[in-house]
């Protein structure tokens, strides 16, 4: 049987002795609304402990014309009292009465009419009807008609009677333990030591309550996170860049002729904003007409201001790199920048015009591509990926360029993304006189490896309980 | 990106080993295998490798790799008596030309067509959509040498490929599909690019269309080659890809006098490289002899010179060769980057974070303190979410992307709390109290920045609750504050905020006034906050 609360174990209390008994009577002696303890006997009732009926009472009550009859009698009552022998319909008509009455005596035959005289029919008598208007009784004719004339009103009212039955009676003869039970712990109980002589109420355990949902950092937020830990780790200074770059940051410092197709309008976001170019663009201008004094030919050709002076949204986070190796060209330099960039696709479930980009740079004295490769291991070891394989691959900066793929158990190979050393033809025309090795990578491509999403849009668009769900823990390190 | 077919039985003729070989290193020499087929396999070529888009190309270098014909091919070359004019009207047309004659090839459909996507992959590629380069080929048999490059009036009339009538060389451009697609290269100019023979027939109107009359067929037996451009390192490989193709299907080459000079030659280009350079940059120890070597495997000619130094000779069909360090790739490539070792430097530093994702990321835990939730929304969105639903007045630094992709995404946000409200309409079925911030970006007239915000929705969120959460926040991020009564639209008058730091507009909160909620069809009243972070004490840049 399930727990009794301490209030059903009161209803028995009382029943033990009363064993039948009105709700209402029951609720003056546990001190409680009648509603409660019909509530209390549901439950009760629901265990077998007691029983509980509905009883419905009619009592009846008068309106206030009825009120006015019960004093005065009722209309026929005064009209008939008033007529004679020969009484002259003329004079009853004056009667205050006459109105209601008269149809009343007509209607039950109790007067007589002939020529312009009223006179009574033989027995005539309204002491039935005064009868029902003094103590209306269900079921009787007359009461009925005094309510269809809104003389007397009728009203139902439903009592509870509750009753012990067998097994309740068992229940008390075992005993029952009839202390004050706690269900919110109060400051008073606590303070007065009231909580030891109390029983605390038992809750069903298994039952969940509302759910709390608490507020945390977005999944996606959290695999970046673990990126930037892993690269600080490692040594590297983080970078912090606009997201609005001239043309020749993004492009012609990193090499990328005019006419490539990845500056055309469809592929990249421009804007119709200009910025003048730093000082010494003309060493990069070289560069891209005719190598620039180094063993590169260049591209050929007329490099044009106007078109590096354009600005347009970052499409990668090189342009920011780049000008922090401009500004800082001793080594060493360790750094990285993770960052949103833009592409002009059209928007699908693996395509965004914006993603994330993580991107790390290391310039110094005698470093390789064996160390660059070195690094990309370490890097993707510590994110969790056991198998690393490197790749040729091509950048239009980088050489040797390299594409870096993982092993994901169930999945197989996957491209992570592309690395290289910068090109002389890159570091030369900014006094960078030492090898730059560089990598990037497109955070979202883990962020969906992690999350097991379909849509990448999902990262950006989400479902708040989408959120809500996704554990913190399966974000974190090693934990594909 | 290049996708190339390769057909097995032909692949395997060529290289001279079967497909498994071949389909198990090539990824090795620079390609993505897209999809193994029963009789071809699809794979992707790097854009710098125009010479890999042919089957004969990729036989090339694959037999070079796996070792069963290495060092330079050689091209022989003998003078087809043919010669060719251009007309210097043509210097600021398109003024460069290269031409050669293909000789004893037997074609069928598949070849033809192999070359026809040999050509337009170039197209793609070295000829940046024919502006920088266009290729045609002529059944030579059709028409009667010398030829012509000509600048010609633009109501010269031909009959197009695929056509049966004579057309104006204005009409192709209104009407022929080539002609439409490809008008924008030559529509400025009062004089078009023509080739015509002797007999003064059409051969080509570069860069648009050939002429019906020299179509190649399955009963041609000599092609003429016609490359035209703007620029001549780019025209003359595009000749020299297609000509070495060729000649590796087994095709005789010859040469063409254009006002004098014979092209091609296919000779090899020269570089004399440093041993140790290449070692240093690789990381992998080297010797003249096992450089020339690995050179070699690449199809380079490669003998060591003076002491240190590697004499190489690059295949005339390598477009990418720019710099010395292009060279090294290749020797990376052919020891192979798995058998580099792989360690990282040994520079001792310091990692460091940048103050900005710092306190980005402790305005994030203060929030999530207050049991909000992060959202990540996009960056790009447009004027109606911004500014016309928030009742807020465009913000002068506003950008504008030039070509956006929808009117979904026209502008950079230039504020984060418009987007939070999108994403409270977006959940709107989601289960209450929602409490949602983001903490990233904006950008205001080029300058990038970071904000932070936060919206509670549930039928009990008030202005109280949007005050609390901004003292919170700015409370934890040390911002001494006052507020002043706010007249921002897009908030309730009487209940709206001015955060003041240090006598400047640093944020706003309030209650979101019904307009707003409406025009986002939100239910439920949002308690809002937004402030700059730039605001923070020791903020980078302030």
């Amino acid at each position: 049987m399930a727990e009794l609360t301490q209030n059903e174990k009161r209803l028995l209390g009382v029943l033990e002795k009363e064993r039948k008994a009105d709700a209402k009577h029951l609720a003056t002696l546990l001190d409680a609304t009648p509603e409660s303890v019909v509530q209390w006997a549901h439950l009760a009732g629901d265990k077998g402990l007691v029983s509980l009926d509905r009883v419905v009472d009619k009592t009846f009550g008068y309106t206030d014309e009825g009120k006015d009859y019960l004093k005065h009698g009722l209309p026929e009552s005064q009209l008939l009292k008033f007529i004679t022998r020969n009484t002259l319909l003329v004079d009853l008509q004056k009667h205050g009465s006459f109105k209601i009455g008269f149809g009343q005596l007509r209607k039950k035959g109790l007067v007589i009419v002939s020529n312009g005289m009223v006179s009574k029919a033989d027995g005539a008598s309204t002491s039935a009807d005064e009868a029902a208007l003094k103590n209306p009784q269900t079921g009787d004719p007359k009461t009925k008609e005094l309510i269809k004339r809104g003389i007397l009103l009728e009203t139902e009212s439903v009592r509870y009677i509750i009753s012990l039955q067998d097994e309740g009676l068992q229940l008390l003869r075992q005993g029952l333990d009839l202390r004050e039970e706690i269900g919110t712990l109060t400051r008073d109980q606590i303070l007065s030591g009231a909580w030891k002589t109390s029983n605390f109420r038992r809750y069903d355990v298994t039952k969940l309550p509302k759910k709390a949902y608490p507020g945390k950092v977005h999944p996606y937020q959290r695999i970046i996170a673990e990126m930037r830990e892993i690269l600080l780790e490692m040594g590297f200074e983080e970078l912090y860049g606009g997201i609005v770059q001239q043309s020749f940051w993004n492009f012609d410092a990193l090499f990328q002729p005019q006419d490539h197709p990845a500056r055309e309008m469809q592929d990249t976001f421009y804007l119709r904003e200009s910025l003048p170019l730093p000082p010494g663009y003309e060493k990069v201008k070289a560069m891209h007409e005719s190598g620039g004094g180094t063993s590169s030919t260049g591209w050929g050709g007329v490099w044009k201001e106007e078109k590096a002076e354009q600005c347009v949204l970052r499409t990668h986070t090189t342009s920011v790199s780049i000008q922090h190796l401009a500004k800082n060209p001793t080594p060493p330099v360790k750094a990285f920048c993770v960052g949103r960039v833009y592409r002009r696709e059209t928007i699908d479930t693996t395509h965004l015009a914006e993603f994330e980009q993580l991107e790390g740079i290391v310039m110094d004295e005698g470093v390789t591509f064996g160390n660059l490769l070195g690094i990309l291991r370490e890097f993707y070891h510590r994110m969790g990926f056991e198998g690393v394989r490197f790749k040729p691959s091509y950048y239009p900066y980088t050489e040797p360029s390299l594409d870096a793929e993982v092993y994901v158990e169930g999945i197989g190979w996957i491209e992570m993304g592309g690395a290289g050393v910068f090109r002389e033809e890159v570091t030369a025309p900014l006094g960078i006189n030492y090898p730059v090795l560089a990598w990037g990578l497109g955070v979202s491509r883990i962020a969906m490896l992690r999350l097991g999403l379909k849509d990448l849009r999902y990262l950006h668009r989400s479902d708040v309980a989408f959120l809500r769900q996704t554990p913190a823990l399966r974000h974190t390190k090693g934990s594909v | 990106m290049a996708v190339i077919t390769l057909p097995y039985k032909y692949l395997e003729r060529l290289t001279r080993t079967d497909k498994k070989t071949i389909l198990d290193k090539i990824a090795l020499i620079g390609s993505d295998v897209e999809r193994v087929e029963e009789d071809h396999a699809d794979v992707e070529f790097f854009p710098d490798r125009p010479d890999l888009f042919s089957p004969e190309g990729v036989a090339r270098a694959m037999r070079g790799y796996l070792g069963i014909e290495t060092g330079l091919p050689s091209y022989p070359v003998k003078p087809s008596g043919i010669s060719f004019t251009v007309d210097p009207r043509l210097v600021d047309i398109r003024p460069v030309l290269g031409a050669a004659v293909i000789r004893g090839i037997t074609f069928d459909d598949e070849s033809i067509q192999s070359i026809m996507s040999l050509q337009e992959s170039l197209h793609w590629a070295v000829g940046r959509g024919r502006s920088k380069v266009a290729i045609g080929i002529h059944d030579l048999d059709t028409v009667k040498p010398p030829f012509s490059y000509i600048a010609s009036p633009r109501s010269r009339k031909f009959v197009p490929l695929d056509y049966t009538e004579e057309m104006s060389m204005d009409e192709i451009l209104e009407k022929h599909p080539k002609g439409r697609d490809y008008a924008k290269i030559v529509r400025d100019f009062p004089l078009f690019p023509l080739i015509v023979d002797r007999d003064d027939h059409v051969l080509s109107f570069p860069p648009i269309i050939n002429g019906e009359r020299t179509r190649v067929t399955i009963e041609t037996k000599t092609i003429l080659l016609d490359t035209t451009g703007t620029d001549r390192r780019a025209v003359g490989v595009a000749v020299n890809i297609i000509c070495t193709a060729m000649a590796e299907a087994g095709a005789k080459i010859e040469s063409i006098g254009i006002d004098g000079v014979q092209t091609p030659t296919l000779a090899p280009a020269e570089r004399t490289v440093s041993v140790q350079e290449c070692s240093s940059l690789l990381g992998v120890e080297l010797t003249e002899l096992t450089m020339a070597e690995l050179l070699k495997k690449m199809r380079f000619g490669a003998v060591p010179a003076k002491a240190g130094y590697v004499k190489v000779q690059i295949p005339c069909y390598r477009a990418d060769i720019m710099h010395d360090w292009d060279i090294f790739e290749d020797v990376a490539i052919a020891y192979g980057y798995d058998k580099i070792q792989d360690l990282p430097p040994k520079t001792f530093t310091v990692g460091k974070p940048h103050p900005v994702q710092v306190y980005a990321a402790l305005a994030r835990e203060v929030f999530c303190g207050l049991g909000y939730l992060e959202v990540m929304p996009f960056t790009l969105t447009n004027e109606d979410v911004l500014y016309t639903r928030m009742q807020r007045v465009e913000k002068k630094g506003v950008l504008h992307v030039m070509h956006p992709i929808s009117i979904e995404n026209t502008v950079v946000r230039t504020e984060l709390l418009p987007l939070l409200l999108e994403f409270l309409a977006l959940n709107r079925h989601r289960e209450l109290p929602q409490r949602l911030f983001t903490v990233g970006d904006v950008v205001d007239s080029c300058l990038t920045y970071q904000q932070a915000a936060g919206v509670s929705t549930h039928p009990d969120a008030d202005f109280s609750e949007a005050y609390a959460l901004a003292d919170a926040v700015l409370h934890e991020l040390s911002i001494d504050y006052t507020i002043n009564e706010s007249a921002d639209p897009a908030f309730i008058d009487g209940r709206r905020g001015d955060i003041i730091v240090a006598g400047n507009l640093a944020g706003v909160f309030g209650e979101i006034h019904p307009a707003v909620l409406n025009a986002f069809e939100l239910e439920h009243s949002v308690a809002a906050f937004e402030c700059d972070l730039r605001a923070v004490p020791g903020y980078p840049g302030t």
